[in-house]
């Protein structure tokens, strides 16, 4: 049970290293938020889905903690990603411009 | 120092206090009233000395008398009709580190006077902290040792904090709100105009705020209503349920939440929290108490005397957690709609 936890939560660290890295190299606004968007999004449901499987050893109670990870996951699935369209929404119509390779077609 | 009468010692402090509490407001001239008021904090400060609250004094000459009239006199000089591009200078910056290390320093060394973590023996473990340890099952029935101290032990504390909130929430009113009848200043564009984004447009986010916003205010009124037994009360719950106010005015509109809550209404419920808040201590007077001694609602409240403590806490963070609410959507809408209170963001 532990092992997972453990295994779920690297995974969700790792996850994070790459928006973190996304989030510095990126070329602009769009990419960044995509890096952002989806990297925050997937570790954040790893490391508390982490966190379940961590709790699930700590007594007759801990089915109520894990629920409400649960419930916190669900929110964190529906909360992200709609903050991620609503900027990249505002972004597009406050004009930021998408990244073009140097040299590229148009 | 607790010794001291306060009357004879700190009567002349008060008048002073006070004599220089009116001059502050009374003054035209921004710079001089600064001053006053610096004069003042440092009044304040011996005056915590006196009454051996060393910790405050020291809070209020540095911030009080120290940083707040830095701050005060560094805005009246940089605010003006134009403000003109100041040349960074670098002497300037490396006398200023200079001061900001050397303070860290001096800080920083006098830090093994500190008592070791966790010391039995140290001031805040051996005063008072024992009795609530032992003592806040017995008294009110709330394993939440914080709620205990906070709404009861302490409860004139957290009485006057509510009332800070509110005072803030009216001084923001006082400065921000503008009536739209007798304001010659015309309109910004941006509350004139509709905003070039309307998320209203964008039924991912209001949907997705449909979902949340329920579960949003179940979750504050989880939090105050569970703040006895684990991290919470009245003013996270209140926040929470600001935010879910104030997420409603971002995603669909600000007239949309201004049907339900009008200007009036929010001020109204920002008084009524406190007032619950006074009106449970005045109730306990009444009941044949000390004012806010929560066991004197014994007769009127279920369970035996612990529990009439425990439904008192509960009371009092109904009301911390109303003003808090209406405090933090009042303060939004008036930044928002530019102190209309009409249409904004």
């Amino acid at each position: 049970m532990e092992y997972i936890a453990y295994i779920l939560i690297v995974v969700g660290l790792v996850f994070f290293l790459g928006t973190s890295i996304g989030l510095l190299r990126f070329p602009d606004f769009y990419t960044r938020m995509h890096a952002a968007g989806k990297g925050d999004t997937l570790s954040t449901v790893l490391i508390l889905a982490g966190c379940i499987f961590a709790v699930a050893s700590q007594g007759e109670m801990s089915w109520l903690i894990g629920l409400k990870i649960l419930l916190i996951i669900n929110f964190v699935f529906i909360g992200s990603p709609t903050a991620t369209h609503a900027m990249m929404d505002a972004g597009e119509r406050a004009g930021a411009k998408p990244w073009k390779k140097k040299g590229g077609d148009k | 120092m607790a010794e001291l009468p306060i009357w004879q010692y700190d009567t002349l402090f008060l008048i002073t206090v006070v004599l220089f509490g009116v001059t502050a407001l009374t003054m035209q001239n921004l710079m001089s009233a600064a001053i006053v008021f610096g004069a003042y904090s440092f009044l304040m400060c011996l005056i915590w000395t006196a009454m051996g609250a060393v910790d405050v004094a020291f809070t209020e000459a540095a911030v009080g008398a120290g940083v707040s009239t830095v701050f005060i006199v560094a805005t009246i000089y940089n605010t003006g009709a134009s403000a003109k591009p100041r040349k960074p200078r670098v002497g300037f910056k490396l006398f200023a580190g200079a001061v900001a290390v050397a303070t860290g320093a001096f800080l920083l060394s006098a830090l093994p006077d500190f008592p070791a973590w966790g010391d039995p023996q140290s001031p805040v473990n051996s005063t008072v902290a024992p009795y609530y340890i032992e003592n806040t099952i017995r008294d009110a029935h709330v394993p939440n040792i914080v709620t205990t101290v906070l709404a009861d032990y302490r409860g004139f504390d957290t009485l006057l904090e509510t009332a800070v909130v509110f005072i803030a929430c009216i001084a923001i009113y006082s400065i921000l709100r503008v009536d739209s009848a007798k304001s010659t200043v015309d309109e910004p564009d941006i509350i004139a105009a509709p905003p070039a984004y309307d998320p209203t447009d964008s039924l991912i986010i209001r949907q997705a705020s449909r979902i949340m916003v329920p579960f949003m205010q179940i979750f504050a009124l989880y939090v105050i209503a569970h703040g006895h037994y684990s991290p919470g009360g009245g003013f996270q719950g209140g926040v929470i349920l600001g935010a879910s106010v104030i997420l409603l005015c971002i995603s669909f509109d600000l007239k949309f939440v201004l049907r339900q809550w009008t200007e009036k209404k929010i001020m109204l419920l920002t008084a009524l929290g406190v007032l619950i808040y006074a009106a449970v201590g005045v109730a306990c007077m009444f009941m044949g108490g000390d004012y806010l001694n929560y066991n004197a609602l014994d007769p009127v409240l279920p369970g035996d005397m612990a529990y009439a403590r425990y439904y008192g806490i509960l009371l009092v963070e109904i009301g911390v957690g109303v003003t808090v609410m209406f405090s933090m959507i009042g303060i939004y809408i008036i930044l928002a709609s530019n102190g209309r209170f009409k249409r904004g963001l």
